[in-house]
């Protein structure tokens, strides 16, 4: 389904309910009663069509976001990818972490397992925030700084410079880890955690990992296919001009 | 026996390509991996490049080229040549192909036309493949214990290659890919001790 502006935003997250943490990410409240997403967006003061992209991309893998690229700053699209890396970190794996803890609590026998799937949640948790923090550190200033590069037609040569030795293209790369390390810890909870008394509990935690799993891989998209082209592109500019 | 079914589809119009997509999707372990409209430049090495297990063809999509292409693709005994065609479509298009595919079928007529054209191709997952031979968890607490493949290689007096490919099979039967995560199944099982792990380097 192609989300369209003029869309009632209740109904477009019956229809799917993965985009709930997207208008989250948005500021979007709930209780929005029978208002389209542009009168949302209006009162709001959001950028409609940024919002839009962002929903279908979410929505639909096919869906060509590079067709409407030009219309938005990059600016957006970071403090968006910003947005959502706080709700990883402050909300998602904190309940995780708590989840997997209980566990550890409520069981009596097999103390020893739950304890070891929690300190290996804990080390994804420690790679994953890595991850997240390198992005922000690095990798968004520099992509900031090619657009006021570009907007107002100077570059430094310190500038130039990174944009010789650093290509986006280098960060699409570097995502590969941690997945591997989401995909272990379901497959640890699935097929060789021992018989616990609370299973509720197990499915939960199950539950909780797939969205995020879930998530992230939209995350990564949204990267690779709309912040990187973008990047990219800008980076030639910038190699043309100097 | 190949893992999974690459599947090249020759179709020029969206609405049948998204369909035959979709139906193939059904099936586990098979996968459409490069549509073509049938008009493209030296089509036929862009098809082989993707070096598919099935080709399935449109004869539409590629009209009086049919023949040609066909026959290029009829040099390759590994590849399934797969006709798309409608219940009208006359006898001399379908001998031509070795396999088709009625495209007037209900969905599931389809599913098994297409598993039958897959025959035993598929390999099923194995039984068991869960229980790790002697070897594999002798080099699994060596991994555990945070050696590297060269010194598992000398301790067990392997090659490299052999712990190499001894690693790939227990992360295949285990469904789990990292060191820790390993370690994690090792010291479950009771494979290692965990003051063992804790003092590796």
């Amino acid at each position: 389904m192609l989300i369209e502006k003029d869309m009632k935003l209740a109904d477009v997250l019956h229809h799917d309910h993965n985009l709930i943490p997207v208008i989250s990410r948005f500021g979007i409240k709930l209780g929005f009663g029978e208002n389209t997403i542009e009168e949302i967006c209006a009162a709001q003061q959001l950028d409609s069509d940024f919002l839009l992209t962002i929903l279908n991309t979410f929505h639909d893998p096919l869906f060509f976001a590079d067709r409407h690229l030009k219309s938005f700053p990059v600016g957006l699209l970071i403090s968006y990818l910003k947005e959502t890396h706080k709700n990883y970190l402050n909300e998602r794996l904190p309940y995780i972490a708590l989840l997997i803890n209980r566990l550890t609590e409520t069981s009596s026998d097999h103390k020893t397992a739950y304890q070891l799937l929690m300190n290996f949640f804990v080390e994804y948790k420690k790679e994953l925030t890595k991850h997240i923090e390198r992005e922000e550190k690095v990798v968004y200033p520099y992509v900031l700084q090619l657009e006021v590069a570009i907007a107002s037609g100077t570059t430094s040569d310190a500038l130039l410079q990174q944009v010789n030795t650093y290509s986006i293209t280098d960060y699409e790369e570097e995502h590969e880890n941690v997945e591997e390390k989401l995909f272990d810890l379901k497959n640890i909870i699935l097929k060789y955690l021992p018989p616990t008394t609370d299973q509720n509990l197990c499915f939960t935690i199950l539950h909780e990992l797939f969205i995020l799993e879930k998530d992230l891989n939209e995350h990564a998209r949204i990267e690779d296919t709309i912040l990187v082209p973008k990047v990219e592109e800008m980076e030639r500019i910038i190699n043309k001009r100097a | 026996m190949a893992k999974t079914i690459k599947i090249v589809l020759i179709e020029q119009a969206f609405l049948l390509a998204a369909g035959i997509e979709s139906l193939v999707s059904e099936l586990h372990g098979v996968f459409v991996e490069q549509v073509y409209h049938g008009s493209e430049h030296s089509l036929t090495d862009k098809v082989l490049g993707h070096k598919p297990d099935m080709i399935i063809i449109n004869p539409h999509a590629i009209e009086n080229q049919l023949l040609s292409v066909i026959k290029t693709f009829q040099q390759e005994p590994d590849i399934k040549l797969v006709g798309l065609l409608s219940t009208k479509a006359p006898d001399n298009i379908k001998s031509r192909f070795a396999y088709y595919l009625n495209r007037d079928e209900g969905k599931f007529d389809l599913l098994e036309g297409l598993k039958k054209i897959i025959g035993n191709d598929l390999e099923k997952p194995a039984k068991k493949t869960r229980i790790l031979s002697n070897r594999e968890i002798e080099l699994l607490k060596q991994v555990c214990l945070g050696h590297t493949n060269q010194e598992i290689a000398d301790k067990l007096f392997l090659s490299v290659h052999t712990v190499m490919t001894h690693r790939k099979n227990i992360t295949k039967k285990l469904g789990i890919k990292t060191v820790s995560g390993l370690t994690v199944y090792a010291l479950m099982n009771n494979l290692v001790d965990i003051r063992e792990v804790e003092n590796r380097g």
